[in-house]
């Protein structure tokens, strides 16, 4: 029996079908990875047609079946010994256990000692029922989750320009009439690649616009007469992006009835954009007036072709965590949604704005509840009638919802703290492969009182717990996930779970039991997300109108806002944005200081990104003997031209270091990258863990941490083949 | 603590500089902290001078050119005076006196006056700068609104420009006038333009540049005055600009780009010490008690130290915006902080504002690329050496090397100065990607890659990855899936005869499909070798 699902991985969310083994012909040499972890692989997935990725798999989708049976699954319990090892114990114990900290916690030092970290990976039951589980059974608002890592500044962007913030706000298959595309900093085609299809049509009229300091896979699809490829250094996109929308300005090639009909406060944007002419934003950025000239003209020219009704027409722009990781990322983000709106693209059939959600559910992640200022629906939990709405759905009284928590990073920085958390829940998440300044992450771990860690293998995070707790994976659960384009699909389970693993939901059930939680908490995926519709209702994400007999149908696609009663909302924007005046608002941006100080003598820039063999923090990939095996360690990218005077080549080990961290990595000599930056990809621990040397500064707005400009100095450690 | 009284602060000129100082003064005004006075002599609020070009050839709008907005900036509290003058300073009252003849008062002064265009000393021009305004009918200098709307009218008359002066601001006005359709002439005394910025062989490149771009480049030429012919009822109008050797130069307009002087009557006759500018300390202080400042193209930084290394290097005022901009920032963060509930005693004074590095010349203009900065009077070949270290560090100052790239056919050209691996100056013509890193580079003070020629062939044309040599079996054909060669020409000796049955087979092609033309290509030269009978 093939069951119809989707992908474990990326927001992109790749149909699948997984059949059992055998079904499907597997490559030679495809599975004969060290460990050959795939030997005794239950299930197989193949591609599955779909609008998002048209069949189409990448390498981790190919081999995601592999970990179901893997021999590190976790398979029962574990309790951290007064000894310090981890060893197996029953489920009652467990919970337990569990339910005994909290309360230790709560006793001690208060509710708010007690937090949870959640993640972008998790279905919208679970993410939902976890801020609720947060809220009413361990009654903190210490709640918070790794999206903050990922969307959180195109998310506040989003918000403050348009009043809602979905990733694409029109279908993925949009893209593929366009005649221009800029794409800022995101590596499709390593991190989605059947995403890169949607550009060919950009790709065949010359138009696909990448903007990367590194001359990444993605880039290189400009190559060819496809486009252009537009190399920043690190941290100055703000600067590309005002200099990119002044040459619109003042070239004339602003949309000004869209922007008079549709849009508040163009006369102060235009004044701001005033102080960006090219040669100045060459001076900051290192890309030439000239081709910042040709962007804007070409954005421009797009639009006008979907008018004249040409087959290629339309222009998007779609920005990615290479401008957004940033301090100054919701303010990247709105200088793209600026630009975007001087043209006139968000809210017409033929173009628009979007970010590009990095996490499987990283929309859906965003939207119920698991952000520590927010309630589901999109709500903001400090707003009286957002409360009384969902207290009501809960059947507790509004005083019963705690008010806002902290933001991801804070919530890290308080660990161990005085007045900070004390007793930590992590739900799919690795935070100390994962976080900013990872090594101050681990830190604050083990100065915790109890951590409890729910995760179907022993990443790193969960080898720090007291408790771990084993979960179910994606093929073995049910439930709903909101792909990149704000759809929501159907999960489907295609196997038994091993005996001993547990879903999160009834983890919550059980503990909210245990704590006499009020409002009820279930085990049944479908009864949580009927729950959640009405939980949702009426706010930005509302989901009143989806139901799970609907989602058996791909042909039947769910867009949120999907009130009840209505078909949902494939194209957002097209009559009113959703502020309450129905306009977008502009807001003048300017770059401001960087998060540290940057080209001091014998420093390099690193930034950080990732491999297409590798997912996050690697906790699942590199237990894939395929993937492993094909990117078993990490490699530090740098030009030849950096690395001669250093004494580095190709393939020797190098040492990069900071203030906050050293890592250790083979250095790959590549022209690919700007002489004055390195790259690490950081899906790898311990001493070769980039977020050893990232900081911890985070965005104003929408507490984004730093994660793309690093100051480091880079020295030889040992020659390749020398012993 | 009592609230303090608000401070009064006026602010004399609205140009672009004076306009981010108010800018960062705003929160202050909004809060009461400060009563902001802003006396501006054009009638509109200030604008981006550097965009004045570009709107005398018509490529931008008066409307998106504005840094500055009169009714919000009175919304927000600020007394906006518009088309007004300052007669005098009185410093004992702490008063202006305006050109109306009333009084207004001020706890800081701000003097952000800028700077006048020079006008040459030409038989039949005035050379008075308070006859600037009176220059006669086609004849212009490029510095204000007024000023583009006669190089408008023009260029759009499609009439012939003269440009006076081969400074940076002449030569971007006539390239600007000649893409634009003019017919332009540019006059200029050097052997070649933008003399002063740029060394022998970028200048004779860029030369060659204008002259492609369709200008009249006279070099050399030394102009006596100025012809002017009978206008039907009104002035003389211009007709002719006379050069030393007899030549006569005729033309509609002749735009003066001859250089800018800043405005320091009003701080003479205030008895301020002014210099070529109004002089500063690193406080921007133009007295001893720290009342009046001033800032942007009418200051001269310089301070009484004779030692002061960052004075002894500068000359005037920089006539560029960008150091304005950071005068602006800085010293609104200075008065915002004496305006503060805080007392004075309690507030840790700003650290000095840092030095500015020689500037950076990058040409504006659409065609034409070039940038200089820093020294660049060195040649290939200097004799230079090491010399000790002569404030006592105990090193030595390494010896200044020249690097240099010069290909005259082709327009390119790229020189730079290094002392110790870092930039001491760079000229760099035609070669757009270079200039942007070797400014970046300059800018930042890193040292440049040991193998200059990285730098220079950053504007190659691109390399394109080349498959058409053998390919090793067990090389990645597809990057999405990691199948390999082999396994795709396994599957295709093995049958498949599509693309499609060859990703089943394998997954080879089924990621982002960029490899399926490979395989294609693949299965056709399987399927001929199989009709030719070829291995």
């Amino acid at each position: 029996m093939a069951t119809n699902t989707h992908c474990p991985y990326c927001a992109l969310q790749c149909a699948m079908r997984l059949a059992p083994a055998g079904r499907i012909a597997v490559p030679a040499g495809a599975a004969s990875g060290a460990g050959d972890s795939s030997a005794g692989t239950a299930l197989e997935a193949s591609g599955r047609d779909f609008p998002t990725n048209r069949g189409g798999l990448c390498r981790k989708g190919w081999t995601s079946p592999a970990l179901l049976n893997s021999p590190e699954r976790l398979t029962a319990p574990l309790l951290r010994g007064p000894d310090g090892v981890l060893r197996p114990i029953g489920w009652d114990e467990a919970l337990d256990r569990a339910a005994d900290a909290v309360r230790a916690a709560w006793e001690r030092h208060g509710t708010d000692a007690v937090g949870v970290f959640g993640s972008g990976g998790l279905t919208n039951e679970k993410a939902y029922q976890l801020g609720k589980f947060a809220r009413l059974a361990l009654r903190t608002p210490r709640i918070d989750y790794n999206g903050r890592f990922c969307m959180s500044s195109a998310a506040a962007a989003g918000n403050r320009a348009f009043g809602l913030d979905r990733g694409l706000p029109f279908p993925l298959a949009d893209l593929d009439h366009a005649h221009t595309v800029l794409l800022l900093g995101s590596n499709v085609a390593d991190t989605m690649p059947p995403f890169v299809a949607h550009l060919q049509g950009a790709r065949d009229a010359g138009g696909l616009i990448v903007v990367d300091p590194r001359r990444s896979a993605t880039a290189a699809l400009t190559g060819g007469g496809a486009g252009l490829h537009l190399q920043p250094t690190p941290g100055t996109d703000m600067a590309l992006l005002l200099g990119i929308a002044h040459v619109v300005v003042h070239e004339g090639l602003a949309d000004q009835d869209f922007v008079q009909r549709r849009t508040d406060g163009y006369r102060p944007l235009v004044r701001s954009l005033n102080a960006w002419w090219p040669e100045r934003v060459q001076s900051v950025t290192g890309v030439p007036a000239e081709l910042v000239r040709e962007t804007a003209r070409r954005l421009a020219e797009g639009v006008r072709s979907a008018r004249a009704g040409l087959s290629a027409g339309g222009t998007y722009i779609l920005t990615g965590r290479g401008v957004e990781q940033h301090v100054d990322g919701t303010d990247t983000a709105t200088a793209a949604i600026n630009l975007s709106l001087l043209l006139g693209l968000p809210g017409s059939s033929h173009s628009g704005y979007g970010t590009l959600t990095g996490q499987g559910n990283g929309q859906g992640g965003r939207e119920h509840g698991q952000k520590s200022d927010q309630l589901p629906g999109y709500r903001k939990i400090t707003d009286p009638a957002a409360r009384e709405h969902v207290a009501a759905v809960w059947g507790v009284a509004p005083e019963q919802l705690p008010g806002p928590g902290l933001p991801a990073v804070e919530l890290l920085k308080s660990l161990g703290r005085p007045g900070g958390v004390r007793c930590l829940f992590v739900h799919g998440s690795n935070i100390a492969v994962s976080s900013p300044d990872a090594g101050a992450v681990l830190a604050g771990l083990r100065s915790l009182d109890f951590l409890v860690v729910a995760d179907f293998v022993l990443s790193e995070t969960a080898a720090e717990a007291d408790l771990v707790l084993p979960v179910l994976q994606w093929a073995e659960e049910e439930g709903t996930m909101t792909n990149l384009e704000g759809r929501v699909i159907r999960r489907r389970r295609a196997v038994d779970p091993p005996e001993g693993a547990r879903s999160e939901l009834w983890i919550m059930r059980e503990l909210a039991a245990r704590l006499q939680a009020p409002s009820t908490f279930s085990d049944d995926p479908e009864t949580v997300f009927e729950e959640l519709r009405l939980a949702s209702a009426g706010g930005l994400a509302d989901y009143s109108g989806i139901g799970y007999a609907q989602l058996e149908h791909d042909d039947a696609p769910a867009y949120w806002p999907f009130p009840a009663g209505s078909a949902g909302t494939p194209r957002l924007f097209l009559k009113a944005f959703a502020h309450p005046d129905g306009r977008a608002k502009l807001t003048p941006v300017s770059p401001g200081v960087p998060a540290e100080q940057l080209h001091r003598a014998g420093e390099l820039i690193l930034t950080t990104g990732r491999l297409l063999e590798h997912y996050q923090s690697g906790a699942q990939t590199r237990r894939v003997a395929e993937l492993s095996s094909a990117q078993p360690e990490p490699r530090l990218q740098l030009h030849p031209a950096t690395a001669l005077p250093l004494g580095i080549g190709d393939g020797d080990m190098a040492e990069i270091s900071n203030g906050r961290g050293t890592v250790r990595a083979r250095a790959e000599l590549t022209t690919a990258v700007r002489p004055d930056t390195v790259f690490l990809p950081f899906h790898f621990p311990g001493e070769q863990s980039a977020n050893l040397l990232t900081q911890a500064a985070t965005d104003p707005v929408s507490g984004m941490p730093e994660f793309k400009t690093s100051a480091v100095r880079v020295r030889v450690l040992e020659k390749a083949g020398i012993l | 603590m009592n609230p303090k009284t608000p401070v009064r602060i006026a602010v004399v000129g609205f140009g672009p500089v004076a306009a981010r100082l108010i800018e960062e003064l705003l929160p202050p005004v909004r809060s009461g902290q400060v009563l902001l006075t802003v006396i501006g002599a054009e009638t509109v609020p200030a604008y981006n001078r550097v965009l004045v070009a570009d709107l005398g050839v018509g490529r931008t709008t008066a409307d998106a050119i504005g840094l500055a907005d009169a009714g919000e900036l009175r919304a927000a509290g600020v007394n906006v005076l518009l088309g007004t003058t300052v007669r005098r300073i009185d410093r004992p009252r702490r008063m202006l006196e305006l050109d109306n003849g009333t009084w207004a008062p001020y706890d800081r002064l701000v003097l952000a006056t800028g700077a006048r265009a020079v006008v040459p000393t030409l038989t039949g021009l005035n050379p008075d700068p308070a006859a600037l305004h009176l220059l006669p009918p086609g004849v212009t200098a490029l510095r204000d609104l007024g000023d583009a709307a006669r190089l408008r009218e023009a260029v759009d008359g499609g009439g012939h420009v003269i440009v006076l002066g081969g400074g940076i601001l002449g030569i971007e006005a006539a390239l600007a006038a000649a893409e634009e359709g003019a017919r332009v002439t540019l006059v200029h005394h050097g052997d070649r333009p933008l003399a002063r910025n740029i060394d022998n062989g970028g200048g004779r490149t860029l030369a060659r540049a204008l002259r492609s771009a369709g200008i009249n480049l006279i070099s050399g030429a030394r102009s006596t005055g100025v012809s002017f012919r009978p206008q039907a009822g009104g002035r003389h109008r211009f007709d002719a600009l006379e050069l030393e050797d007899g030549r006569r130069i005729g033309g509609d307009l002749l735009l003066l780009s001859c250089g800018v002087r800043p405005r320091t009557g009003l701080a003479e006759g205030a008895g301020l010490p002014v210099a070529a500018g109004i002089v500063v300390n690193h406080r921007l202080a133009a007295d001893t008690e720290g009342t009046i400042f001033a800032i942007g193209d009418c200051a001269e930084v310089r301070c009484g130290d004779s030692s002061c290394r960052s004075c002894a290097g500068a000359g005037g005022p920089a006539g560029l915006i960008g150091p304005g901009w950071r005068q602006a920032e800085w010293l609104a963060r200075h008065l915002i902080r004496e305006a503060g509930p805080q007392a004075a005693d309690d507030v840790a004074p700003l650290p000095e504002l840092a030095a500015e590095k020689p500037a950076v010349m990058l040409l504006k203009a659409r065609n034409v690329d070039m940038a200089s900065a820093g020294t660049i009077d060195a040649e290939l070949w200097d004799d230079d050496e090491a010399v000790p270290c002569t404030d006592g560090c105990g090193g030595v100052v390494p010896p200044r090397r020249v690097a240099q790239w010069a290909d005259p056919e082709h327009g390119r050209y790229a020189k730079l100065v290094t002392r110790g691996g870092l930039l001491e100056g760079l000229v760099c013509v035609g070669m757009p990607r270079t200039a942007a890193e070797l400014v970046l580079l300059y800018e930042r003070g890193s040292e440049l890659p040991a193998d200059r020629t990285a730098l220079f062939r950053l504007d190659a044309a691109e390399q394109l990855p080349d498959f058409s040599g053998p390919a090793d079996p067990d090389s990645v054909l597809c990057r999405c899936t990691g199948a390999t060669l082999g396994q795709v020409e396994a599957a295709v000796a093995g049958g498949c005869s599509s693309a499609g049955a060859v990703g089943e087979q394998t997954r080879a092609g089924t990621g982002c499909g960029g490899c399926r033309a490979r395989i294609t290509e693949l299965i056709k030269s399987r399927l001929e070798a199989a009709v030719t009978g070829a291995p």
